[in-house]
């Protein structure tokens, strides 16, 4: 199988910046996978992202070297307009993914971008709002809702267009819990009714670990850790690299550190409760034997 | 797009040139300017016509000249659309007649479009190194409120018979000076405080269209 | 009521049955009438007229009173300009003298025509303000063809004013907490406060520039090239379709109008010499 998305070498710098923003980074991403990004500020997630759908270099300034392939074909040579078909994009201001009068004008624009007719519009549209719950949204101005509701809308808009590719740029890092909560419900079902590739640069890893095959650790424009995502979580320096796992990770990378815990660290909730019940029932289980 | 070149180390000759395997062509980004510098103008500009106001759309202070003027030096034809259109939405709002708003937009498109030729035309620097950039500022406001002043009064009022010959005089001076000053207020501020930042920006026009 | 850029709305209103493009037709026909009236009691009507629609379309009539400073400014202005600073006409019948200046009754007069030109227009502008929604503007400008990239400029000027306004509310609110206010301060000290607000507005709205942008071509939209040609669904339009009474109504104000240009035109029937008003006000003068 051809990856969907190859980055060859790639190297982008600002121009005034002194060090590149990405140095020599080396990735494939394959077809209906769910790949994390992750890294402290400054790290390049951002530029990488801008990079997959031909943002960089088509709208900024800048320093390309390497490639970028989408579909086969480098982002340079797609025309203009038609690589957003394949790659969609949420970006993590929501405030700033509006320029409709209307949520529905909002989810209907890219629609309307790709040439779709009327009756095919009506279709997405009833099937985009349905699954992002937007019905009662629809005829509000964008200044009329919440944060969330305006990421909701910013993420539907962008599914509705049904890309292959979807890159989602921090899109709950200014939503308040119950929000973000929301955000991942959707991403969730995508996860188990299509065929998306989702790429999503987050934060919050207790959100997004129980969702990604791949997780890949940027710093300072280098690729530096890059797995599955179990493999991923057993690395025990994670922590002193920057990365914050949930708190279920780093509880036991601790006891396996104090040699209280051999095997696999669980990387969901539900591991942790499941491997902690089998714990709990071997030492009782030693402990009834030694009569303690 | 553009290869690094260390613009601030440019000079005003640098700034306006176009340099040897530089790309730039219109995009999305003009557009959206457009359309921001519309938005920015209708608030800015209806707050001066309803906190001054003179008559039909004359103001003794009026604010949106510097969205007019430094929008046209940074954005060039852009800036220039926009300054003869938001007007027309600004002055709607303060309760102008809409044929007289209309009637405006020559004189809006002149006092947004002598500036941006004049800082191009010149090589004055953006930034406003020196005394001749202040200088070039300065005249070409004056000059752009001048034909405004005799334009609106004159043509349009005048022309829809909304003012007598003998009170043409007050408006002219109004429109002018009401421009005039508010232009010293706010130009060079603008200018001054924010032109090293855009003109790193994609956004900013070199020629008159990108 | 419901804000929007515009101005207030009502919330419900028999003027939403009707499409938008009439309104726009409505506004840009309608603005005209009193260019070809000269005598001013039929202006009044007109004017009387657009403030019953107003009350029919169950405008709240409480949120004209902003526009009320406008008409008393400009009225005094008209008569100002057409009467002290109208200069000294001997061949003019003198009605009044107010201090030191001669009031001409044909400089009055004037002026008496000139205000009822402007009220009419302004009240044409207030009801289509006070009765379109912003999608209903941008509806009725695809309704007439208008480039794609024309109205949508449009609807984006309108959401970046919004956003403006919403810095502007920010900002101030910040300036407030720290015990800034310029309520009392005298005008120097405002336009200072006023200059301090329009840089970070400016900087704010050019960021937002490459945010927008950004996010109009991650949705595919295009200025130039193959993309910019393509036909759009104009899915907006769907929910507007024209009925039995929008075409009335077309037809009814194009009918007025064309009444309007031959009673002005070809019978002169809006002259001043018909005007009984100003001819009552003369006697009275005199």
């Amino acid at each position: 199988m051809e990856p969907i998305i190859q980055i060859v070498n790639y190297s982008w710098k600002y121009p005034d910046s002194e060090n590149p923003a990405l140095n020599g980074v080396n990735l494939q991403i394959m077809p209906g996978e769910f790949v994390g990004i992750i890294g402290p500020n400054g790290a390049g997630k951002t530029t990488l992202a801008l990079s997959m759908n031909g943002l960089i270099p088509g709208q900024y300034h800048g320093i390309k070297q390497g490639e970028v392939f989408v579909l086969g074909k480098e982002v340079e040579e797609y025309p203009k307009g038609e690589l957003q078909m394949h790659v969609g994009m949420v970006f993590s201001d929501p405030e700033a993914q509006f320029t409709a009068m209307t949520v529905e004008d909002e989810l209907v624009f890219g629609l309307e971008n790709l040439g779709l007719s009327r009756n095919d519009i009506k279709e997405r549209l009833e099937w985009v709002v349905q699954l992002t719950d937007l019905q009662r949204l629809l005829n509000k101005p964008p200044y009329e809702i919440s944060g969330g509701q305006k990421q909701r809308v910013a993420l539907a808009a962008v599914l509705a267009m049904k890309p292959q590719v979807m890159v989602l740029d921090e899109p709950t890092s200014m939503l308040d819990p119950l929000s973000r909560k929301r955000i991942f419900q959707v991403l969730r079902q995508l996860r188990e009714t299509q065929q998306h590739t989702i790429i999503m640069i987050e934060h919050s890893l207790e959100n997004l670990t129980p969702l990604t095959d791949r997780m890949i650790l940027l710093s300072e424009g280098n690729v530096v850790l890059h797995a599955d995502t179990r493999s991923f979580f057993q690395d025990p320096t994670l922590v002193e690299r920057g990365v914050y796992p949930s708190e279920v990770i780093q509880y036991f990378h601790q006891i396996k550190k104090r040699g209280w815990y051999e095997d696999e660290i669980p990387i969901t909730l539900d591991e942790a409760i499941e491997v902690q019940e089998k714990l709990l029932a071997s030492l009782k289980v030693f402990n009834d034997r030694k009569g303690l | 797009m553009a290869t690094a070149v260390k613009k601030s180390e440019m000079t005003a000759e640098e700034i306006w040139t176009v340099q040897p395997g530089e790309r730039r062509s219109v995009g999305v980004i003009h557009i959206v300017i457009l359309a921001l510098l519309i938005g920015i103008g209708f608030v800015v500009g209806a707050f001066g016509s309803i906190s001054f106001p003179l008559g039909f759309g004359v103001n003794f202070f009026w604010t949106g000249i510097a969205v007019q003027q430094v929008g046209a030096i940074w954005f060039g034809g852009w800036g220039v659309l926009a300054g003869a259109i938001f007007p027309f939405f600004s002055n709607a709002i303060a309760g102008t007649p809409f044929y007289v708003s209309l009637a405006y937009v020559p004189a809006n498109a002149v006092q947004a479009f002598l500036p941006a030729w004049a800082f191009r035309k010149f090589k004055a620097d953006p930034r406003l190194k020196s005394g001749r950039d202040y200088l070039i500022l300065f005249i070409a406001m004056v000059v752009s409120s001048a034909f405004g002043a005799l334009w609106s009064p004159l043509v349009v009022l005048r022309g829809f018979g909304l003012l007598t010959t003998e009170s043409v005089p007050l408006f002219i001076w109004g429109w002018f000076g009401g421009n005039v000053i508010a232009g010293i207020v706010f130009n060079f501020i603008l200018l001054k405080a924010l032109s090293a930042v855009v003109i790193r920006t994609p956004a900013f026009v070199k020629r008159w269209w990108s | 009521m419901n804000k929007t850029l515009l101005g207030y709305v009502p919330k419900e209103s028999p003027i939403y049955e009707v499409h938008p493009f009439v309104k726009l037709f409505f506004l840009l026909v309608v603005s005209l009438f009193p260019l070809f009236v000269a005598a001013p009691e039929w202006n009044f009507g007109l004017l009387v007229f657009l403030l019953l629609l107003m009350f029919l379309c169950r405008i709240d009539m409480r949120t004209l009173r902003i526009y009320v400073p406008v008409a008393i400014s400009m009225g005094s202005i008209i008569l100002l300009s057409y009467t002290v600073l109208g200069g000294r006409h001997a061949e003019f019948q003198v009605v009044a003298n107010v201090f030191g200046f001669p009031i001409y009754w044909e400089r009055l007069r004037d002026a008496l025509v000139v205000y009822f030109r402007i009220l009419p227009m302004i009240a044409t502008m207030v009801f289509f303000l006070s009765t379109s929604r912003e999608r209903d503007v941008i509806v009725a400008m695809r309704s007439i063809k208008m480039p794609f990239v024309v109205t949508y400029v449009f609807a984006m000027a309108l959401r970046s004013a919004g956003m403006v306004l919403e810095d502007f509310h920010i900002v101030r609110q910040a300036e407030q907490a720290r015990g800034f206010d310029t309520t009392g301060k005298s005008l120097a000290y405002k336009i200072r406060k006023y200059v301090m607000y329009m840089i970070p507005l400016f900087a704010l709205s050019l960021r937002r520039a490459e945010e927008f942008t950004n996010a109009l071509v991650a949705r595919g939209y295009s200025f130039t090239g193959k993309a910019a040609k393509i036909k759009r669904a104009d899915y907006v339009l769907t929910h507007y379709s024209y009925k039995i009474h929008d075409y009335i109504l077309i037809l009814l104000i194009t009918a007025a109008f064309g009444v309007l240009l031959y009673l002005s035109l070809g019978l002169g029937f809006f002259e001043l010499d018909k005007s009984q008003f100003i001819q009552w006000l003369h006697q009275i003068l005199s």
